[in-house]
């Protein structure tokens, strides 16, 4: 079950790894769309599903760490409700700036935020996205002050900060890749601890100053609640033996996925936690709210 | 000439066996799920996406591409035969085309949507070979304002030429306007008049308002007429567009061609106006403007050569710069990714062949559909010779299994249930659905484009007139208005959306 609409980069994951975990398995894998108020109506289904191990969803960031800080009402809870069995995913952010902005690293950005406070713009995808959380984050370590624009969706967002309608924004580093090689943006760091692989060459946040700064748009399988240990370590396994599958690893790489910091499903569950805990904090602070 | 080079490698790239086969699959799949009302292109391409892992990545964007523009021809067969749109783009086609099928001119009206789509499609492929790039720049001048004032001028078009039902119409552009509050706001995320219900939060689907409002809605009133349906067979006495025909309908054709390509470049939602403002023009420009909702075939002509220009130049901003203008342009582009290809201003420099040769392949692909849709009119209206009684619950069933694949939820064929009520409520109070429709996607366009303008100003509304593209389109709604508003021309004013 992939909660979210087809196409997208966890259904295009959800995709790639079906047939490995299929021949594998040796049970014919579906993958089923089920989108719906930002992957909510998906999680909420498997979450109710029978826990055979037959069922399950691709849980992602912002149906179990930012959307239970966002939503009061979510019908489900992120960690009591589901077994965690396997990251898959882990893309790395990048903020870029329009070629409009003097700003060439990330001091001259924060020493230009100072200058003009409120006058900059970051754009994001939504609300509550990753790249709004980001640019909240942002604001909160460096004391400066811009003002968040969210679009529909990244394209158009994107396509402002191309013309150099907003300043900048944190994208997901698969879809900013080919405007920061064609120069048609710069890009100042990564979102993440670690250099990307991909940009090895851009600092990341924490080097430029922002110490401890980590943010990763990350997705992977979960389970019902009440699916045996034994069922969920069968399929932690074949998945881990499917992300080491060089094939798989080509097209993870073509989405700009650095490979899973988390390895078993135990440290999966903590994972979840870490990540829930830093959401509802950043999103307290940052005001935004669905409901 | 380094466009007839580029032409060349493309077509050399188009006709290789395997491509032209892969062409042919995307526009027969294409075809059938545009004539399934509610299977639309988006849920076939997400489920061929595994297949095109596999391919090279030339011929699976060949191939998904054709699925996309096939679905365009295929969607206007059933809008013209039971008046059911799939797309956006053949809401408008209703209007006109349905009733020359109860005139007994399905046919012409069929074959003048296939020959004005395919004159559509290969000037649109022209164009973009010509001036992708340059294009692509023109579409970055659009921002929040100049999307604002675009669709302003849009609406302002659209219900002020409407006339008789004048206050029907904007009380439909109205409730079409309310319904597309329902929602996720986009600016802080606040959910509205959702009543709790987690499946109205992301808004409610554009298709299942479509085919309750038209197409449930057309059968309650059809089954109400007991035996006296008409038989619009019986009418029938050509299947192909009469010399006079083809007369009226060039101009449209080359009008909606214009208009659509120059739509289809916005990537925020342009395309969407192409058919509405393809049948406004044709309506404003005609001399006979009140033939208009009675079987009009410009009314097919302009609106079905606009949707097919702006669905072929849609690929602009996608291959120059990544961004997708549709929920179909993102499905390639993740495709693309898959093969290791980032959709982006490099594509056309770093890999020719898979550019040209996707542009090559569309013209073959538009040849491939005139050539199998011409003799496929006769079958298509034979169909109407099927008894209601037969042909009505299939109909009913294929809309259902449609709208549920959406998002694989049940409770969209309930919403589309009730929208077919308030539809037939609609057609018992006269009040023309397509205003409401129309309001239905400029509305939530709009708010979330003045918004975030204003947003971007810092609050301040000169914006829309400081910069020149968005003044511009302001003057022209004011100068719209202002002529409507004078009571000599109001004497002449024409109706746009008076169906009956």
């Amino acid at each position: 079950m992939v909660p979210y609409a087809a196409g997208g980069p966890v259904d295009l994951s959800a995709r790639l790894i079906a047939p490995k975990l299929q021949s594998a398995l040796g049970q014919p894998v579906v993958v089923e769309n089920k989108p719906g108020a930002g992957g909510n109506i998906g999680a909420d289904f498997v979450a109710k599903s029978e826990a055979d191990g037959y069922t399950l969803v691709m849980g992602a960031i912002a149906t179990h760490a930012i959307n239970p800080a966002l939503y009061k009402n979510l019908p489900y809870d992120p960690i009591r409700d589901f077994r965690h069995v396997a990251l898959l995913v882990q893309v790395p952010n990048v903020l870029v700036v329009s070629n409009d902005l003097p700003a060439r690293s990330v001091a001259e950005l924060i020493a230009l935020a100072k200058r003009q406070p409120g006058k900059l713009d970051f754009a994001s995808g939504s609300t509550g996205s990753t790249g709004h959380l980001a640019g909240e984050l942002f604001k909160q370590l460096t004391g400066t002050d811009m003002v968040h624009v969210p679009y529909k969706g990244s394209a158009p967002a994107v396509a402002d900060l191309l013309a150099g309608r907003v300043a900048l924004m944190f994208d997901n580093l698969a879809s900013a890749l080919p405007n920061i090689q064609a120069g048609k943006v710069r890009a100042l760091a990564v979102t993440t601890l670690r250099r990307s692989t991909f940009l090895p060459d851009l600092p990341t946040l924490d080097e430029s100053g922002l110490k401890g700064f980590d943010l990763t748009t990350w997705w992977g399988l979960m389970a019902p609640a009440k699916t045996p240990q034994a069922v969920v370590d069968r399929l932690a396994m074949e998945a881990t033996k499917a992300l080491a599958d060089s094939d798989l690893q080509a097209r993870w790489k073509a989405m700009g996925s650095e490979a899973p910091t988390v390895r078993t499903p135990a440290e999966f569950t903590a994972f979840v936690e870490r990540e829930r805990k830093l959401y509802a904090d950043l999103v307290k602070r940052s005001g935004a709210t669905a409901d | 000439m380094e466009i007839f080079h580029n032409l060349w490698i493309g077509f050399q790239v188009a006709v290789i066996p395997i491509n032209v086969m892969y062409c042919f699959i995307g526009v027969i799949l294409g075809t059938l799920i545009g004539v399934l009302p509610g299977i639309g292109p988006v849920a076939t391409i997400a489920m061929l996406l595994p297949i095109t892992f596999n391919l090279n990545p030339v011929a699976a964007l060949i191939m998904l591409a054709g699925i996309y523009y096939g679905a365009q021809y295929g969607g206007s067969t059933t809008a013209i035969l039971v008046n059911i749109p799939g797309e956006s783009s053949s809401v408008v086609t209703c209007l006109d085309g349905y009733q020359m099928a109860r005139q007994g001119r399905a046919g012409p009206a069929l074959a003048i949507a296939a020959l004005g789509s395919f004159f559509a499609g290969c000037v649109a492929t022209l164009i973009i070979a010509v001036a992708a790039p340059p294009l692509a720049e023109v579409a970055l001048k659009f921002g929040p304002s100049e999307y604002f004032s675009l669709m302003v001028f849009g609406l302002v078009a659209a219900t002020v030429l409407a006339h008789g039902s004048l206050i029907k119409a904007i009380a439909m552009v109205l409730l079409g306007l309310l319904l597309g509050l329902v929602g996720t706001d986009v600016n802080s995320g606040v959910l509205r008049f959702t009543f709790g219900v987690p499946e109205l939060s992301d808004g409610i689907g554009f298709v299942i308002v479509a085919m309750g409002m038209f197409g449930t809605a057309e059968i309650i009133s059809n089954l109400e007429l007991k035996d006296q349906r008409e038989i619009f067979t019986s009418k029938v006495t050509h299947l192909y567009p009469t010399k006079q025909d083809l007369k009226d309908s060039w101009a449209a054709v080359l009008r909606g061609t214009a208009l659509g390509s120059a739509l289809g470049i916005l990537p925020g939602g342009g395309a969407l106006l192409a058919s509405f403002g393809a049948y406004t023009l044709e309506k404003k420009v005609s001399k006979h403007p009140e033939r208009f909702g009675k079987g009009a075939i410009e009314g097919v002509a302009g609106p079905e050569s606009a949707n097919n220009a702006g669905a072929q130049t849609s690929f602009i901003p996608m291959l120059t710069l990544g961004i997708p203008s549709n929920a179909v342009m993102a499905l390639m582009i993740g495709a693309l990714m898959i093969q290791g290809i980032a959709p982006g201003p490099q594509v056309m420099n770093e890999k020719p062949e898979l550019f040209w040769g996707l542009i090559a392949s569309m013209w073959v692909g538009n040849l491939m559909l005139v050539v199998l849709n011409l003799p496929m009119i006769g079958m298509w209206v034979k169909l109407l010779t099927v008894p209601y009684r037969y042909l009505y619950p299939s109909i009913l069933v294929f809309m259902a299994i449609g709208v549920f694949s959406l998002s694989n939820n049940a409770f969209d064929v309930l919403i589309m249930a009730i929208f077919g009520m308030l539809g037939y409520v609609c057609v018992k109070l006269e009040c023309e659905p397509a205003p409401m429709i129309l309001g239905f996607i400029l509305g939530p366009l709009m708010e979330e484009n003045l918004r975030r303008a204003m947003l971007l100003s810092r609050g301040d509304p000169t914006v829309f007139f400081t910069k020149p593209i968005s003044c511009g389109f302001m003057i022209a709604s004011f100068i719209l208005l202002v002529v409507v508003a004078l009571p000599a021309i109001r004497a002449k004013r024409e109706e746009v959306f008076v169906e009956e």
